[in-house]
């Protein structure tokens, strides 16, 4: 069923927690994650605080029902800051700068004067209690191809420490005070694919300055509402892939109980078949206090400067080092392949190369085919792209054969059958080898690989040649 | 500027600057920072705007803090206790509506923050004699605590005492009230807290829970309560005179030193770990007398012993001085030699006492040759007793005309063991 999501008057808004590349928010800790086992633990309990009227924040009391102990997993890599035995130490000058790099590429206004915030969060997933949060910047704009998206608020913030068993509660500090930018777009979102897009679009931009990379350096949470009901907030997707389906089961979800009356303000977690489970209330505002251990933070000219500086030289870099054209970089931008032509720069050095056979090739079969570009994209996807330069760059595939070879996995050859036909080849080859031995007896393998990679360049490895040589040659 | 009505804290105000505005509440400036308003937006996040770049501030609501009711119900069950609160970080809570300080000083604001104290015990009384952090404090502010303590202890109502204090001269207080409350009858029990109450890992509840089980305990001695290590399980009762604050930070920043911990406490039990002083009928009294003019000071190398005339000018009475190792000061081999001048002064009538830099250990000035020598210019060495307690304990015995008038009597009690300050053995 095809939800109307102007008529159900969805607003969403995304929130992206990406982990920054510098030593520790508040202290000196490198921002490493730990396999082994642990080299000390401590035991600590959490006490829920009244806030200034008595009253106990919402989400913070949901957690305090039951006053649990805690158990501190530590490293060599972890001092007294992160035991909260340590008062916090001065921001962290990297992480700082990374996070105003990240405000100029949104368009953000830098705040100025600023108080390092502590929020409650009596989870246990942070030792004091709270979670360290300054806001940096806010009002900025992301660009989708709908149109701009508003930048709420940009914060650096302090990483939660890792859950290693729930139910008895245990944490690992490794994680705990990794810097993070939190970024909160404004209720802007009208529709799933929108969000997606959205998603996308910030991750890729988050790549141009230094950021930590892989499973878990970034997070992506969903806010929603609809006409009549409380604001939602889905969070943990493990697959960015998942926001479209979790936004359209929680809509139907929030349909419902529009209707019966009942929804509520909540933080719910997506499971990975899209569905979303209750994890605890929304929570209020009430729950931040400044940092009293730390000065205001003052962002000067020269900061800004600096980062400003940074960004045009991180931006020029990242787009012109790889010897591609302005409008190769917009164009991959456009069509989101910037994330998927940087993977590919890692399989073979030939930004070129990639562009086309990422980019230019599946639209110029797609309008061969007479198919959308959408339903190339599905057969040509990431992995089987991937694959083909992957063999383009141990030569097994030729750089002329390309776009030959996608053609027959487009046209619905199996990319196994595609890859078969050209160890046919490689037997063809293998004849001509003997012949060509057989013809100029006596010379060394050096000299017979010269013959054979002149005739053969392009459709055989070295190392292919080489061993049916000696296979040849006694 | 134009502002209409004053702003106070708590306020909803809207602040216009020359492009922009931002509404939200308005709160107090930080004390370093006057030229700075700061406000809490929605969102909760506080920003600091420049005085000079507002161009106008308009009152949008004026803050209506109501004032609660709590009303703390007295269990008969439950043994009662009396406390003093004298600041520090365990009686200071941050007030976020309004960016300023509010003070724990009364039964119903201190359950507010320790519900958990109140279930262990009845807090009867609560007197405030000053709010103070610790470094400010002096001996004028330790003979209050011990007035106040002395009339909680005589209160036949009153099983037991908690002191509230703040950490960096902790162990002088407790000194202090080592050595001027005399025939204690009940526990006199300080504690503190190194993480400020209004976060959720604040160290105080265990520090208050445990103290409150001590101050019901039998020990009728002065010890200081506090977490025996980093975890949240337990605590140590650290007796008065042999205890220092050794980390700047951590919960268990409060050790022993030459000594063993009274006793291990959790939040339900207390396990004695050595000799104490059991609960009696004493009516307890206070000696309060105290020289003002003693002063510690702290040799290193290449030191000049003219510091020593500097104090004999200013008509100080006694001195201690932190020395190296066994007890050693610079010699009459050193360029600055010392000798000579601890001569001089003592034979003007300055008492000079000696406990050690490596705060852990026994003096023993009769191991070599340069120690000797100091000791033989008349320096009372003060064995394993700590530095901080040596001073107290000076001020306090010099505080004593008539043991003051003479050298040898002032050596006496010095050296007698009046509040545990020595130890017989060194187990470690």
């Amino acid at each position: 069923m095809e939800l109307d999501y102007n008529t159900l008057g969805l607003k969403s808004g995304l929130e992206i927690h990406q982990q920054l590349d510098s030593s520790k928010l508040f202290c000196n800790c490198p921002s490493l994650l730990r396999k082994e086992e642990p080299k000390f633990t401590v035991k600590r309990k959490l006490h829920a605080v009244a806030g200034e009227s008595g009253e106990i924040d919402v989400a913070a009391a949901h957690e305090s029902l039951a006053e649990k102990e805690f158990t501190y997993e530590g490293y060599d890599t972890i001092c007294l800051v992160e035991l909260d035995e340590e008062p916090p130490h001065v921001v962290n000058k990297e992480a700082l700068e990374i996070a105003l790099q990240i405000a100029l590429l949104l368009n953000c206004k830098i705040i100025p004067i600023t108080q390092i915030m502590r929020k409650t969060v009596i989870d246990g997933s942070n030792t004091s209690g709270f979670q360290r949060t300054v806001l940096i910047a806010r009002d900025g704009e992301l660009e989708i191809s709908s149109g701009k998206i508003g930048i709420a608020t940009l914060c650096l913030e302090e990483d939660a420490a890792r859950i290693i068993d729930k139910e008895k509660g245990i944490f690992r500090l490794d994680r705990l005070g990794i810097p993070l930018v939190e970024i909160a777009t404004k209720a802007d979102i009208k529709n799933p694919q929108q969000a997606k897009e959205a998603a996308l679009k910030l991750g890729e931009l988050l790549r141009l300055v230094k950021v930590k990379r892989g499973i878990g350096t970034i997070r992506q949470d969903v806010n929603l509402s609809i006409k009549g009901g409380q604001r939602v907030e889905l969070k943990g997707f493990q697959d960015i892939r998942n926001i479209e389906r979790a936004m359209e089961i929680e809509v139907q979800r929030q349909e419902g109980l529009v209707k019966q009356k009942k929804s509520i303000a909540e933080v719910r977690a997506v499971n990975s078949d899209g569905s979303s489970r209750f994890l605890r209330p929304l929570p209020g505002a009430a729950r931040m206090y400044p940092e009293t251990d730390l000065p205001l933070l003052k962002i000067s000219r020269e900061k800004i400067d600096k980062a400003k500086k940074e960004i045009q030289k991180v931006s020029k870099e990242e787009l012109k080092i790889e010897g591609l054209s302005d409008d190769m970089i917009k164009l991959l931008s456009n069509h989101n392949k910037l994330d998927e032509f940087k993977e590919m720069l890692s399989i073979i050095n030939n930004p070129l190369l990639i562009a086309k056979t990422i980019l230019i090739f599946p639209k110029e079969i797609a309008s061969k085919e007479k198919k959308s570009l959408a339903e190339v994209g599905k057969t040509l996807n990431r992995d089987v792209l991937g694959n083909v330069l992957e063999n383009v760059a141990k030569g097994k595939i030729d750089e002329g054969n390309i776009k030959h070879i996608l053609e027959k996995i487009v046209k619905g050859e199996s990319y196994e059958g595609v890859i078969d036909n050209k160890k046919e080849d490689i037997n063809f080859i293998e004849e001509r080898i003997a012949k060509i031995i057989k013809e100029k007896p006596g010379l060394s393998i050096n000299a017979y690989m010269g013959l054979v990679m002149k005739e053969f360049k392009g459709k055989i490895s070295g190392q292919e040649a080489n061993e049916i040589i000696r296979k040849y040659v006694k | 500027m134009k502002i209409e009505n004053k702003p106070e804290p708590g306020d909803l105000v809207e602040i216009f600057l020359i492009k922009n505005s931002y509404k939200g509440i308005f709160l107090e400036s930080p004390e370093s920072e006057k030229g700075i308003f700061l406000l809490k937006l929605d969102s909760g996040y506080n920003i600091g705007l420049n005085k000079k770049d507002i161009f106008e501030i308009k009152v949008l609501k004026k803050s209506s803090e109501k004032k609660e009711k709590i009303e703390v119900k007295k269990d008969k069950e439950k043994p009662n206790i009396a406390m003093i609160i004298t600041g520090g970080t365990i009686a200071a809570r941050l007030n976020p509506k309004k960016g300023g300080v509010d003070w724990l000083d009364t039964p119903e604001s201190l359950f507010k923050f320790y519900p958990e104290l109140f279930k262990i015990v009845n807090v009867t009384k609560v007197e405030v004699p000053f709010m103070k952090a610790s470094e400010d404090m002096d001996y004028k502010d330790w003979q209050k605590i011990a007035k106040t303590a002395q009339k909680f202890l005589n209160d036949s109502n009153i099983n037991g005492i908690i002191i509230t204090h703040g950490t960096d001269t902790l162990h002088y207080t407790s000194a202090a009230l080592s050595f001027f409350l005399k025939d204690l009858n009940k526990p006199v029990v300080l504690t503190y807290s190194q993480r400020s109450i209004d976060r959720a890992s604040s160290d105080a509840s265990l520090n208050l829970e445990c103290a409150a089980i001590a101050a019901i305990s039998d020990i009728a001695e002065v010890f200081i309560v506090g977490h025996a290590s980093s975890n949240d399980d337990f605590c140590y009762a650290l007796r008065g005179t042999k205890v220092r604050k050794l980390h700047s930070s951590r919960r268990d920043a409060f050790k022993p030193v030459n000594t063993e911990p009274i006793a291990k406490i959790t939040r339900d039990t207390l396990n004695l770990l050595s000799n104490y002083k059991k609960r009696n009928t004493n009516k307890t009294r206070t000696d309060l007398k105290f020289e003002e003019k003693v002063a510690l000071i702290k040799f290193y190398p290449g030191q000049d012993p003219d510091i020593l005339e500097y104090y004999r000018k200013k008509g100080y009475k006694g001195i201690v001085i932190e020395m190296t190792g066994l007890g050693h000061v610079a010699t009459k081999r050193a360029r600055k030699g010392w000798t000579k001048k601890l001569k001089q002064i003592q034979d003007r009538g300055i008492v000079i006492c000696a406990a050690s830099q490596c705060i852990n250990g026994r003096l023993d000035p009769l191991v070599y040759s340069n120690g000797l020598e100091i000791f033989s210019t008349g320096v009372i060495y003060l064995e394993d007793m700590l530095a901080e307690t040596a001073l107290v304990k000076l001020g306090w015995v010099l505080g004593h005309k008539e043991w003051a008038k003479n050298k040898d009597e002032v050596k006496k009690m010095m050296l007698r063991n009046i509040a545990g300050e020595f130890s017989d053995r060194l187990e470690n």
